[in-house]
């Protein structure tokens, strides 16, 4: 395992793409999960009104709703670590490294479990500046404090984690049957953030889609992740929503993650590399 | 010790069968060439041996076991072109497959300097000449001091220079007793360095046997006398000339298997023949590799 990860390590480290993506990313989470509040007094200076309340005062960096509002605005960036695992999956195989490092003497399930590894890591990482960043904005704007509260939602983390290494699977799954950067890059950002949010508002709201078709909007790659961590904003809206996770959900995801990695490894195995 | 032997090994594309049930038998210490024209399955044998391609029948083993990645890590191997991380510095590279194959990170200066890379290892990858790149390969091959090293075309694309500078490299490592298996579609590489040989084509092996001794069955004398009819007329009665040809200048003798040079000599000078040209000449793999996919 330690030696899996330091060689994954040693071939990124001095990957100058590698760390372009790492730093876009984390600057797109530290930035728009601290400028909340900028955001509320930029709608306040706006003269926005909540039907005459002030937006200023609408408690989103308060413990517990930090974990739940904060998981659901990074879900968004995942898909530029998505990128970093498509161009390290796809370069293995245009520099035909997969191959060298099979004939060297890694087999096709240490190389697979290295890029899980990898992506495990990216992940937890990922999971922990959110912890970083909640607990500082926490202490900062929540009216409520104290160690008895901080940690209370923080279930959100784990999920959010477990959506995004399923998340990031997905894009190894797809790099492995066309190993093209470019092409998958576009397609995985398309698919992501157009086809599959548009296929599914479709499914969901037009009146002559058969119930049964409607049903399986859940069970979709990216809107199963997507629904880990629900959308949690309307409740400042006096709106009802769904404040936990459901086991189902987890279940859906777990399933995906199984599938996403068992056909991974069926192409390592079955392709000629 | 048998370093490796395959049972009917098998490759299908499609349609195409890129190798046909290829039975081959390699014994420790011996430079093995295989040999054969552009896509007659050269790659592609070594591509399964080394776990890259898989077989649609047949199978083989490294070391009398079966073939993982453990007895990977006991051979050293470049398939094709060097394939290495572009953006990476030699040694980066080189630390990458150190920890692939479990070895100390002192065998990267070590290999380096065999290869004469050392004080180029701090640039990048892509920096690097073919010949530096090829010369990179045959370095990380050599990096866990492995049983087995296998070279794939190793002097493919080099100029005249790196040729020699290679072929020097694989004889200077066979001398240290490893097993070398090397494709190759040059002939004069093959009988330059190998010890052994087999021949394919269209992915069928058409024979196996030993260098030398296919060159020795092969050699001729070329003799030559003041008095030529006269020569041409003893020769005519020695049992021991299988065959001869007149070359205008000199004659070309083809003489029985076990026959020496000497003996030749001797008969014709009883005969009362003196020569002005006695010089042996050893067959040429060419010739022996044109009559091989001659007589298939």
């Amino acid at each position: 395992m330690k030696r899996l990860l330091e060689i994954e390590w040693l071939k990124l480290r001095h990957y100058r793409p590698f760390w372009v993506l790492t730093g876009m990313y984390c600057l797109c989470v530290v930035l728009i999960c601290s400028s909340g509040m900028l955001f509320l007094r930029f709608l306040k200076n706006k003269g926005a009104d909540f039907d005459g309340i002030d937006p200023t005062i609408i408690p989103i960096y308060d413990y517990p709703d930090i974990w739940q509002n904060m998981t659901w605005v990074a879900s968004i960036f995942k898909v530029i670590l998505g990128f970093i695992v498509v161009i390290s999956v796809a370069n293995e195989a245009s520099y035909r490294t997969l191959r060298q490092n099979v004939i060297d003497g890694l087999s096709k399930s240490e190389f697979l479990k290295s890029k899980l590894i990898f992506i495990t890591a990216l992940s937890v990482l990922s999971t922990l500046l959110l912890l970083v960043i909640g607990l500082i904005m926490g202490s900062l704007y929540s009216h409520v404090q104290g160690v008895e509260y901080m940690f209370r939602g923080t279930a959100f983390l784990p999920a959010y984690c477990l959506g995004v290494i399923t998340y990031l699977t997905f894009a190894m799954l797809i790099t492995l049957l066309i190993p093209r950067a470019g092409v998958v890059i576009v397609a995985l950002f398309m698919y992501t953030v157009m086809f599959e949010p548009l296929l599914s508002v479709f499914l969901l709201h037009h009146p002559d889609v058969a119930d049964w078709l409607r049903s399986l909007v859940p069970f979709l790659p990216v809107r199963s992740i997507y629904d880990l961590v629900p959308f949690p904003f309307p409740r400042y809206f006096l709106m009802e929503i769904q404040d936990y996770i459901s086991f189902r959900q987890v279940a859906i995801v777990v399933g995906w993650l199984i599938f996403n990695i068992g056909i991974s490894s069926l192409i390592l195995q079955k392709k000629d590399w | 010790m048998t370093v490796l032997e395959t049972r009917s090994l098998t490759k299908k594309y499609r349609r195409i069968t890129a190798l046909h049930e290829l039975d081959l038998s390699i014994e420790s210490g011996m430079v093995f060439g295989l040999l054969g024209p552009n896509g007659s399955g050269k790659t592609t044998t070594l591509g399964l041996l080394l776990g890259v391609l898989q077989a649609t029948s047949g199978d083989f083993s490294w070391f009398d076991e079966a073939p993982s990645a453990d007895s990977r890590k006991r051979i050293g191997a470049i398939l094709e072109t060097p394939c290495f991380y572009p953006y990476l510095s030699a040694e980066e590279n080189l630390r990458v497959a150190c920890r692939i194959k479990e070895c100390h990170e002192s065998n990267i200066d070590r290999v380096l300097e065999i290869v004469g890379l050392l004080d180029r290892k701090k640039d990048p990858f892509k920096t690097y000449s073919l010949g530096m790149k090829q010369r990179l390969a045959i370095g990380s091959a050599l990096l866990s001091d492995p049983e087995v090293l296998i070279l794939d075309e190793p002097t493919n694309g080099l100029d005249p220079e790196g040729i020699v500078e290679i072929r020097d490299l694989i004889r200077y490592i066979a001398k240290s007793g490893k097993t070398i298996i090397l494709a190759s579609h040059l002939l004069d590489e093959v009988q330059k360095v190998c010890t052994h040989f087999a021949v394919l084509r269209r992915g069928e092996k058409l024979y196996q046997g030993g260098v030398i001794d296919t060159l020795i069955d092969q050699s001729t004398i070329d003799i030559a006398a003041a008095e030529m009819e006269e020569l041409r007329s003893v020769v005519q009665q020695l049992d021991e000339i299988t065959s001869w040809s007149d070359q205008g200048e000199f004659l070309k003798l083809t003489v029985k298997p076990g026959t020496r040079t000497e003996d030749i000599n001797r008969k014709l000078i009883e005969s009362g023949v003196i020569l002005s040209l006695l010089a042996e000449k050893p067959g040429s793999l060419e010739s022996q590799f044109l009559k091989i996919l001659n007589e298939s």
